[in-house]
């Protein structure tokens, strides 16, 4: 059977006839979805002038909404949409990548800066500030260290939300009930001996009731804060690795050797977890590593822990050393594909270094500003009942202009996990071998050279990357 | 009016003309380039630079690119190892033309496939959550033993998870296979064995299982090159990340991690490339069973 | 009761079983997104309360599906129905036409582009993940619907199953004839060859929807701009900020997964066979 000769306008509605509901539904969506994305395009409506702004953190929009309306009736109106560290992290790189446009202000974490500088310097997504911060004094207003995990090759990409020195936070309630006064104490090794009366079991549990020190050679984030403290520098000025230096492996042995069974005087609490907190409220740790972020944590979840604290500046490594170290922190950038980089500029400007700002984060979330011009808002000295009556912001403000210049390599955390490794790895040494609290010198060598193996991945690691400045891949190209 | 022999070449490049164009700009293209691109590194498609074999050389020393390959091998086998033979018991059950609600229950087996991956995993990262999840409060309503609510899947056992969303997910849909192929088994060959009194068993042994194997070693290679490109569940379930020491990194993922995160289209490339040649292995040994089972056929 | 009976008795009770399972996740999820945050933590499935069956019916709402539409999901809903039809219809086509030109017209160079399609079976999609990026990246189509569409428009497993459809059921004598006849080509294409392997079309359609709808990876790399991606981005995206919004994430899931459900449901005898066909012969 054959179809006669057919019109060909009869030949579509005869084929169409013969398509089965399947094909009849799809083409429906088709058209349907198709009619209503013309229809509902709102991109010729939208406001030209209207900038756009990335925050992964609901408190801070919430700072920022109102002091966007104040300024949007004169200038370009501000729109804040709060999205996860993941989904800014892929949808800034894709930007970044692609030669996108993203948005117009975005906050970076620390933990995500790295991607933005691992490509060669003119790669960079971000504008460079430096000239700006310049031209309007900026750059001396600005506590100096904060800028560093935002900079590279002396250029700066993104303005500092924080400082987040890091203090001490000790219980004083049970300190001061057995007569010790802490404040004394300059240096660890004053502030162990000071504390080691304590370390006894009263309760006959078989456990010690109470530890000096809540750090744990496990803890990435915690090394790192204290290898800082004590000047070690994983990477030097120009980004080149330096973790197996003499002054790391001492201070890694001296982290190490609190840890070991013989004369142990820090204990492993879990830091974000219920146990964890509940170990401290238990008086586990008597001393407790406190960046001024983690106050609204344990503000808001350790509530059995008011009135109980006391903050005071880390007691040093040597005699005269630094008495505070670092820990986390935030910058806001400007894309380099943004139409509107002077008010973005504007708007970074106002919501980074207006005093209402500054002062909302201390309350909130109890962070200091970077800003050094607002550190003398009464707001740091009134007394924080949480913290026994302590001035806490003026106490974290005092240490700021202390805290250590940070490395803004991208492959700064990889070098971290690399010394974590290695901390690990001399534990299992030194307690096979018996060592304690006392034979730092005896783990020193060991030490030295399980971060020179540290060193020998991270070299291998950024030897793969062609743009990083390694002196070696200079060599090699020439 | 044109010749016959114009007018048939142009209906001719009317019919080929869409998809070779498109083909060749978006399948073949890409795939020379590959090539060309794992000899490179970039810092996204702008930024680029010569490395020659470098990217190969790393990569074999690369141990994150081998706990991923570690973790997507182990993924493979345990979601094969478990899940096949619980299609092919359901298949075998399902297969009785006297059963009644058959289709019903083909159609519940065979529902959640038609969630794609992506909302599997949001349902996973919901349904194994510790405390308030579906997984652990069943558990524990089960059991009777609260405890059970602790059992931190997301971070403590991410493979086992892994394993028992695909387990839901493909367990119907590998049925679908075993189910086609158990009804075109020869009925005469089954009632012949009934007559010489072999039991079910034997029956399973020396008839059913010989004639449908060609379609098991299909399901196998079908499942194992779909296992291996594993992404989407364990880059949703860890919140796009490998997951605490990278328990949970695959093969894909890194090659995502690599391209995309760190910008490095190059050793992406040659990632892909590593992944490839596994596939095309056990693609080639696919292709070459249909074709044998074609002639048979 | 005879042994078969029991027999069928104990099958029936261990498929309803294991049914249960596998469907609780379902009715779990849909109750939950229906359910205030204060009711998901105080039971597992329905509040329960002095109404019907013990359970508390007016606890539940529809707030999170309204919250859902006012972050703009309704966008990213459309967004998917437009992309999954589109590379349904499109690669359909793409595909039937050139499997046909392949199976029943001798020309120079079909036995290279079989042989190309053929090789393009086996590639990784994997593989093609960086290089077209970049090629993307240089036809400026990065962030459109083009880019991500095109590509999805021409499958080489399409070309493929349709090459083998109509070998299998287009049979040449018909085309012939319809020739001497005098039918014009494309009328020959339309009205014989289209009808014929209408099986094939309808799966496959169906199968290329799907996959669009569940496509997660090219969407998360090609597509950058909130407003125009798909379900499966939006919802990944929506997990980080919302990971403790358990109603909230429930409704997108829901959202996302029952349009398709419903196709299927409207369908399933095409697509499960459509599924198959590849594998099984007959």
């Amino acid at each position: 059977m054959t179809p006669p000769r057919i019109e060909r306008v009869t030949l579509l509605v005869l084929a169409i006839r013969h398509l089965s509901v399947g094909v009849w539904v799809i083409l429906a969506l088709l058209i349907l979805s198709a009619a209503a994305l013309v229809l509902t395009d709102r991109s010729d409506s939208r406001d030209d002038r209207a900038l756009s702004m990335w925050v992964f953190s609901p408190e801070h929009k919430l700072m920022y909404d109102p002091i966007a309306a104040r300024t949007s009736d004169t200038d370009a109106p501000l729109d804040i949409s709060i999205m996860s560290i993941a989904a800014i992290q892929s949808r800034m790189m894709s930007g970044f990548f692609g030669g996108l446009p993203t948005a117009d202000l975005i906050e970076v974490e620390r933990a995500t800066i790295g991607q933005v500088f691992m490509g060669p310097t003119e790669a960079i997504g971000f504008t460079d500030l430096t000239p700006l911060l310049e031209s309007e004094g900026l750059l001396d207003q600005i506590n100096p260290p904060s800028l560093s995990p935002w900079s590279t090759d002396g250029r700066v990409f993104g303005l500092p939300h924080d400082v987040h020195p890091v203090m001490l936070a000790y219980r004083a309630d049970i300190t001061e009930s057995a007569g010790i006064d802490l404040t004394q104490a300059q240096t660890w090794d004053e502030y162990f001996a000071m504390l080691r009366p304590l370390m006894r079991d009263n309760d006959n549990d078989g456990r010690i009731d109470h530890y000096p020190l809540a750090a744990w050679y496990t803890q990435p984030d915690t090394v790192e804060l204290l290898m800082l403290q004590g000047d070690g520098a994983l990477f030097d000025e120009h980004g080149v690795p330096a973790i197996d230096s003499d002054r790391n492996a001492q201070l890694l042995a001296r982290i190490v050797s609190w840890c070991l069974p013989d004369g142990r005087v820090a204990v492993d609490i879990e830091e974000f977890s219920a146990a964890g907190h509940q170990a401290r409220v238990d008086g586990v740790s008597i001393g407790n590593l406190c960046p001024d972020w983690m106050c609204s944590i344990w503000r808001m979840h350790v509530p059995g822990l008011d009135g109980k604290l006391k903050l005071m500046p880390l007691p040093a490594f040597e005699p005269g050393g630094r008495r505070t170290s670092v820990r986390g922190g935030t910058m806001l950038g400007i894309p380099t594909t943004t139409e509107h980089p002077d008010e973005a500029w504007t708007y970074a400007k106002t919501l980074y270094t207006s005093p209402d700002v500054a002062r909302e984060l201390y309350t909130l979330v109890d962070i200091i500003t970077p800003v050094r011009s607002l550190w003398d808002d009464p707001v740091y000295d009134q007394p924080d009942p949480y913290f026994m009556g302590q001035p806490k912001g003026r106490m974290f403000i005092e240490l700021a202009p202390m805290i250590p210049i940070r490395t803004s390599s991208p492959y700064n955390r990889a070098a971290v996990l690399e010394v974590r490794d290695a901390a690990i790895a001399l534990v299992d040494w030194a307690q096979s071998r018996g060592y304690g609290f006392n034979d730092v010198e005896s783990i020193e060598p060991r030490a030295k050279q399980l971060l020179e193996r540290a060193q020998t991945n991270v070299v291998r690691m950024m030897s793969r990357n062609a743009f990083a400045a390694l002196p070696e891949q200079e060599d090699r190209e020439q | 009016m044109s010749s016959p022999r114009t007018s048939r070449a142009l209906f001719l490049t009317i019919l080929l003309a869409p998809f070779v164009l498109i083909f060749s700009v978006f399948m073949l293209y890409p795939l020379a380039q590959s090539a060309v691109l794992a000899a490179h590194q970039t810092y996204g498609p702008g930024t680029r630079e010569y490395v020659g074999a470098h990217n190969l050389s790393l990569l074999i020393n690369d141990p994150l690119f081998w706990k991923a390959l570690k973790n997507t091998l182990v993924y493979t086998l345990g979601s094969l190892l478990i899940q096949l033979p619980i299609a092919f018991a359901l298949a075998l059950a399902l297969n009785s033309p006297k059963l009644r609600g058959r289709s019903i229950y083909r159609l519940v087996f065979f529902s959640p496939q038609l969630m794609g991956l992506v909302f599997v995993s949001i349902l996973g990262v919901l349904a194994f959550e510790k405390r308030m999840g579906l997984v652990n409060r069943s558990l524990a309503w089960v059991t009777g033993n609260s405890e059970l609510l602790e059992l931190d899947w997301l971070q403590e056992h991410v493979m086992a998870t892994l394993v028992l969303l695909s387990l839901w997910l493909y367990a119907g849909f590998n049925m679908i296979y075993f189910l086609a192929a158990l009804q075109n088994v020869d009925r005469s060959l089954i009632e012949a064995s009934e007559i010489d009194g072999a039991g079910p068993i034997a029956r399973l042994r020396h008839v059913i299982l010989p004639s449908i194997k060609p379609v098991a070693t299909f399901v196998v290679l079908l499942s194992m090159i779909g296992s291996l490109q594993l992404f989407e569940l364990p880059y949703i379930l860890l919140d796009s990340s490998g997951g605490p020491s990278n328990s949970g990194l695959t093969v894909v993922m890194y090659l995502y991690q690599n391209g995309f995160e760190l910008g490095d289209l190059g050793y992406a490339s040659a990632i892909g490339w590593a992944l490839a040649i596994m596939l095309i292995v056990l693609a080639l040994i696919q292709m070459n069973m249909i074709r044998r089972q074609e002639r048979l056929g | 009761m005879s042994k078969p009976l029991l027999h069928k008795l104990a099958l029936h009770l261990g498929l309803i079983a294991l049914g249960i399972i596998v469907l609780i996740p379902f009715a779990w999820l849909i109750i939950a997104s229906l359910k205030p945050s204060e009711a998901f933590f105080s039971a597992l499935f329905l509040p329960p309360g002095d109404g019907l069956f013990g359970v508390d019916w007016g606890a539940l709402t529809l707030d999170n599906y309204t919250n859902l539409f006012g972050l703009g999901f309704g966008r990213a809903l459309l967004n998917s129905i437009f992309y999954s039809s589109a590379a349904a219809i499109f690669a359909t086509l793409f595909c039937a036409s050139t499997g046909y030109a392949l199976a029943k017209f001798r020309f120079r160079g079909n036995g290279l582009l079989t042989l190309l399609i053929l090789g393009a079976l086996i590639v990784p999609p994997s593989l093609l993940i960086a290089p077209g990026y970049e090629l993307l990246y240089d036809l400026g189509l990065l962030d459109t619907a083009w880019g991500l569409l095109l590509p999805a428009f021409a499958p080489a497993f399409g070309v493929f199953l349709f090459r083998q459809a109509v070998l299998q059921s287009v049979p040449d004598q018909l085309l012939e004839a319809a020739r001497i006849d005098g039918c014009s080509e494309l009328s020959i294409f339309f009205v014989i060859v289209l009808p014929l392997i209408r099986p094939m079309i309808g799966a496959f359609m169906l199968i290329t929807f799907l996959a669009m709808w569940n496509n997660f990876i090219s969407p998360q790399i090609v597509i950058q701009s909130a407003d125009k991606q798909p379900l499966s981005v939006a919802i990944a995206q929506l997990r980080g900020v919302y990971r403790t919004d358990y109603g909230l994430l429930m409704a997108a899931t829901v959202v996302s997964v029952a349009p398709v459900a419903l196709l299927f449901l409207i369908l399933q005898k095409q697509f499960i066979s459509g599924l198959t066909s590849g594998a099984v012969k007959g």
